[in-house]
């Protein structure tokens, strides 16, 4: 197993390395043009510059999965709440679901603006449309959870004799847990897109922020090695989640 | 027909009907305290519904029904419930999985845990206590199933076609492991079923219904001696008259029908 594993790793690493050679062969040779593809040596020397010389970057990544982390926390909780109340009181859900689809329909990032009014350049901002975008994925994935839960199971849970809330805590929740899991997951990685978008119209601090600089700046080589920081972030964040889900659904 | 005074489950001119359709015509049946019945009939004759009013889960509408002296409630502790899906709970391991009706009903932990574990080692489960319901085959899930079930110590057993998912072999497995527990404390079990042959080596009586609207056109009181082995009784030149015989009064019963049993 290590073996075939240790084999996959030396191919990738060799491919990836493969790339990065002839990436920075075509702009030695100026094949391209750097101003606009910038180079791997240069976001290589940015990064280090950036981490571990001038450390500056530290500060605009905290900000920005400090942003990702409350914006994910309050969406998926006042999302499980709302999932909830829907499910006990499905004429909630009724009287409210046209206003939530056109809610949910409206592009986040356009309201970006109108939250930078109401919430300020700082963190509350950024958090609001992370948030935003994080709620309504784990409410449709808590209700269809919830809806989803096999009724054979409930049949045989009643003709038990189990309460409404034995059924609902001994086979509705857990059976659910998957769904919410998959929807958890997903506003992650959607809370760090919406943090990192507002970030980019306008911000103190942040990673989106430092991009948008780069980039009027034409700093070819900062951007790219912000686009490669921000994909490894969004890299750990989902196998953060996978090992969370395989350790708590062991079951599946 | 028992007396209905000694009766564990009286059903009294049962009628149910669905919108316009009628379900189940005028029944009675009278089925006494340790008595194992099995229902058979085409799919559609109202042999579920009746089994799903016992369980008190479907509302009477017409006629009475009495279990144990009583008008079945959803989660008559008088009641053990089985269906033909095993039902696990997928992330409960085997044993909390047969503990999960004793759970339900409050019995205390050490109890719950003696009692499915020594049921499990009856089954054939011992040693996969721990494993999740996915890691089991069929089979092995509804041993699983019946250990939850014969863990509960309700008087009156209700099983809808508890073994017709399975394969052949399987199912002859599972015939015999059933007859094997249910001996041993002799409860009352409603048993429904398509499979004529399995009513005939199970039963003490077959109760043959016609497709809607649901009506009894043969109740047949089968004779063969106890204790049976299923897989012997294939066989057995007794039970293959006998379920010639129960085969017969099915055809009269069912006329052109018929052809929807096997």
């Amino acid at each position: 197993m290590s073996g075939v594993r240790a084999s996959t790793v030396a191919t990738h690493a060799a491919a990836i390395a493969a790339f990065l050679g002839v990436w920075e062969l075509a702009m030695r040779q100026e094949w391209l043009a750097q101003t606009f593809f910038g180079q791997p040596s240069g976001i290589a020397a940015y990064l280090w510059d950036g981490f571990v010389t001038g450390r500056r970057l530290w500060r605009d990544l905290g900000y920005t999965v400090a942003g990702t982390l409350i914006s994910f926390v309050l969406g998926s909780v006042a999302a499980l709440a709302l999932g909830l109340v829907f499910v006990m009181f499905p004429r909630i859900e009724r009287a409210l679901d046209p206003y939530l689809t056109v809610l949910n329909a409206m592009p986040r990032l356009a309201l970006a603006p109108l939250f930078l009014l109401w919430f300020g350049l700082g963190l509350g901002s950024k958090v609001a449309v992370g948030t935003s975008l994080a709620f309504f994925i784990v409410l449709a994935n808590t209700v269809a959870g919830i809806r989803g839960v096999s009724q054979d199971l409930v049949t045989l849970s009643r003709s038990l004799g189990a309460t409404p809330r034995q059924v609902f805590f001994k086979v509705t929740l857990p059976s659910a847990v998957p769904v919410i899991f998959s929807g958890l997951r997903l506003a992650l990685i959607y809370s760090m897109l919406g943090v990192v978008g507002a970030e980019l119209i306008a911000a103190e601090h942040g990673l989106g922020q430092v991009l948008a600089y780069l980039q009027s700046t034409f700093n070819m080589n900062g951007v790219m090695a912000l686009l490669a920081l921000l994909a490894l972030l969004g890299m750990i964040v989902t196998q953060g989640m996978t090992r969370l889900e395989k350790a708590l659904l062991r079951w599946q | 027909m028992s007396d209905p005074m000694g009766a564990a489950i009286s059903i009294d001119r049962l009628t149910v009907r669905f919108g316009d359709i009628v379900a189940v015509d005028d029944v009675s049946l009278s089925i006494g305290e340790g008595e194992f019945v099995s229902i058979v009939g085409p799919s559609g004759c109202g042999k579920t519904t009746i089994l799903n009013l016992l369980t008190g889960l479907v509302p009477l509408q017409d006629g009475r029904i009495s279990l144990l002296g009583k008008t079945p409630v959803a989660g008559n502790p008088d009641v053990a419930y089985m269906l033909a899906r095993d039902c696990l709970l997928p992330w409960r391991t085997t044993l909390a999985n047969a503990c999960y009706g004793m759970e339900v009903r409050g019995i205390d932990e050490a109890t719950r845990t003696r009692r499915a574990g020594a049921l499990l080692a009856r089954v054939g489960l011992a040693g996969f206590e721990d494993k999740w319901p996915k890691q089991l085959s069929h089979g092995m899930r509804q041993r699983c199933a019946l250990a939850r079930t014969f863990a509960l110590d309700s008087p009156v057993m209700l099983m809808d076609e508890p073994f017709g998912a399975l394969d052949a072999q399987t199912k002859l497995q599972l015939e015999d492991l059933l007859l094997e527990l249910w001996s041993a404390q002799r409860r009352t079990v409603v048993f429904i079923t398509h499979d004529l042959a399995e009513a005939v080596a199970m039963s003490d009586r077959v109760v043959v219904m016609s497709a809607r609207p649901g009506r009894i056109v043969a109740d047949l009181k089968i004779d063969l001696e106890r204790p049976r082995h299923v897989r012997a009784l294939q066989k057995d030149r007794h039970f293959l008259d006998v379920y010639a015989h129960v085969w017969e009064k099915l055809e009269e019963g069912l006329g052109s029908t018929a052809g929807a049993i096997t």
